[in-house]
């Protein structure tokens, strides 16, 4: 897969784009992503069902993959079954 | 939606609320605003964890919607060479550089006024800062609270004599708001003057200057007479010289506030809406000068009007009167205002954690009677390839940059 290749969902709404991948699966709601949306949408599988939100980026422990979101859905990323966390901003604590 | 500023580039290395807020504006005005982050801690503002007391949820994160919303976020560390030449790319195909870093950090990390007229001599720089840009405090950072408030004068000004301490700001951001616009304005301005000679200008605007401007009126009296007011100890009445103007409470509570300076042609419409008719006849009191050598004698008789009926009553009552009057409300109240309804107030973006919209407020400038619509604000580096590619850089380079930390 190319970096800049957006990837559609076969189980809900979810698009990525590619930042950062190795050669694994890339999956949202369990089932397989595709270049093309499937014609049939089904739903995620219980244990890939977290969800998407768009702007956030995706990512693996050992940070081979790297997946923006540019649409949210009800599925939750995963490559090759392992799931995919959120790369989060981590700001100093603050407060008034 | 008519965008005044479309095709206007604004490269903003900035963060909290004061000079974002100036991007924002621009941002709503149709300007295309790339917001510098860092790459893993992102605004320092995402790190708010309570604001007077209530806890924030960093997805529906209102002190970062307020002066971000509108723009594109891209992470680049700025400490490294590599992050410095982006910003410079960046920088070339800019309008405006606005940033809010202290001076020894853009010193250090090379996004001086120098360097980047050295890679866009064209560039607006404009800089917000807690103190100006000259003296022996340019390099010592501050909020609104501590500039705009404090040390001004605002927050004694503001503060009854009785009172034990001073009062404080009060609104999150308040100073950095005001000031934000102040900032936009400026850019305008800077913009108007590049277009019509060809000269790009620095400017500044600091909380502290933000807040002698807006406090202007009372400081260039104090200058003239050496008289310096202080705020009067809240009570129901009018003030010393204007029984006209001053707060009223209702039976009640609540409170009417009065401010009609000129009471010319207005006396006896105003006593009569408070149901005093007779004192329109009084001598000591028809006449605006007789008004004013008398007022405490007018407002007691306003005061125990006042406290025989209910707010409802008055705000209701009060619509025909022909002099400057309000309910004070709270913004609870304001929030289904008429007037604050029909002027678009209130605007909405979605919910960076795909719930509900988010509402916030707009800006106070409108075009040509036109509602805004604007975007929700990016979340940390939300843009970087994105912006990169639109910029011309190779996937390759992106990647090595990456690789090496100077962008997320």
């Amino acid at each position: 897969m190319k970096p800049g290749t957006k990837l559609k969902s076969a189980t809900c709404d979810s698009e990525v784009m590619i930042i950062r991948c190795g050669k694994g699966q890339i999956e949202c709601g369990g089932a397989a992503m595709t270049a093309e949306k499937s014609a049939e949408v089904g739903s995620p599988s219980e244990d890939h069902a977290g969800g998407t939100l768009m702007g956030k980026r995706y990512v693996d422990a050992d940070g081979t993959y790297e997946l923006l979101c540019v649409k949210s859905g009800k599925g939750s990323l995963s490559v090759d079954g392992v799931a995919l966390s959120i790369k989060d901003a981590k700001p100093l604590p603050a407060s008034d | 939606m008519i965008k005044v500023m479309q095709g206007v580039r604004v490269l903003e290395v900035a963060q909290f609320t004061f000079v974002p807020a100036a991007g924002a504006i621009l941002a709503d005005w149709g300007a295309d605003v790339i917001k510098i982050e860092h790459p893993v801690r992102g605004d320092t503002q995402r790190g708010f964890l309570n604001m007077g007391g209530v806890t924030l949820d960093p997805l529906r994160h209102t002190l970062i919607e307020h002066p971000n919303r509108g723009k594109r976020s891209v992470g680049v560390d700025m400490s490294t060479p590599e992050g410095q030449e982006v910003i410079y790319e960046l920088a070339k195909q800019c309008d405006v550089f606005l940033t809010n870093y202290l001076p020894q950090v853009r010193q250090k990390n090379k996004f001086d006024v120098e360097h980047i007229r050295a890679v866009n001599p064209n560039i607006i720089y404009a800089r917000g800062s807690a103190h100006g840009d000259k003296g022996p405090e340019r390099e010592k950072g501050g909020f609104d609270g501590t500039c705009f408030w404090s040390r001004s004068g605002i927050a004694h000004a503001m503060t009854p004599e009785e009172f034990e301490s001073p009062l404080s700001q009060g609104i999150p951001a308040f100073g950095d708001s005001i000031g934000g616009m102040f900032i936009a304005g400026g850019i305008s301005a800077a913009l108007l003057h590049r277009e019509k000679t060809g000269e790009a200008t620095e400017l500044d605007v600091s909380l502290l200057s933000a807040a002698w401007w807006a406090s202007g009126a009372l400081i260039s009296q104090g200058m003239e007479t050496d008289v310096w007011m202080r705020n009067p100890s809240p009570k129901s009445g009018g003030s010393a010289r204007s029984p006209f103007n001053g707060n009223y409470t209702t039976s009640d509570g609540k409170t009417i506030n009065l401010c009609i300076n000129s009471p010319t042609g207005l006396i006896r419409d105003t006593f009569e809406h408070l149901g005093l008719p007779e004192l329109a006849d009084d001598p000591r009191f028809s006449e605006p000068l007789n008004l004013f050598e008398n007022a405490g004698a007018a407002s007691d008789y306003m005061v125990k009007a006042f406290a025989a009926k209910p707010f409802d009553y008055w705000k209701a009552h009060l619509q025909t009167m022909k002099g400057q009057w309000a309910p004070v409300q709270s913004f609870r109240d304001l929030l289904v205002d008429q007037q604050a309804l029909a002027n678009d107030m209130i605007i909405e973006v979605e919910g960076a954690d795909g719930g509900k919209p988010m509402r916030l407020v707009r800006g106070p400038v409108q075009f040509n009677h036109e509602p805004l619509e604007t975007t929700r604000s990016p979340q940390a580096s939300e843009h970087t390839e994105i912006v990169l590619m639109e910029l011309g850089l190779e996937w390759d380079r992106i990647e090595a940059l990456k690789a090496a930390g100077a962008i997320a």
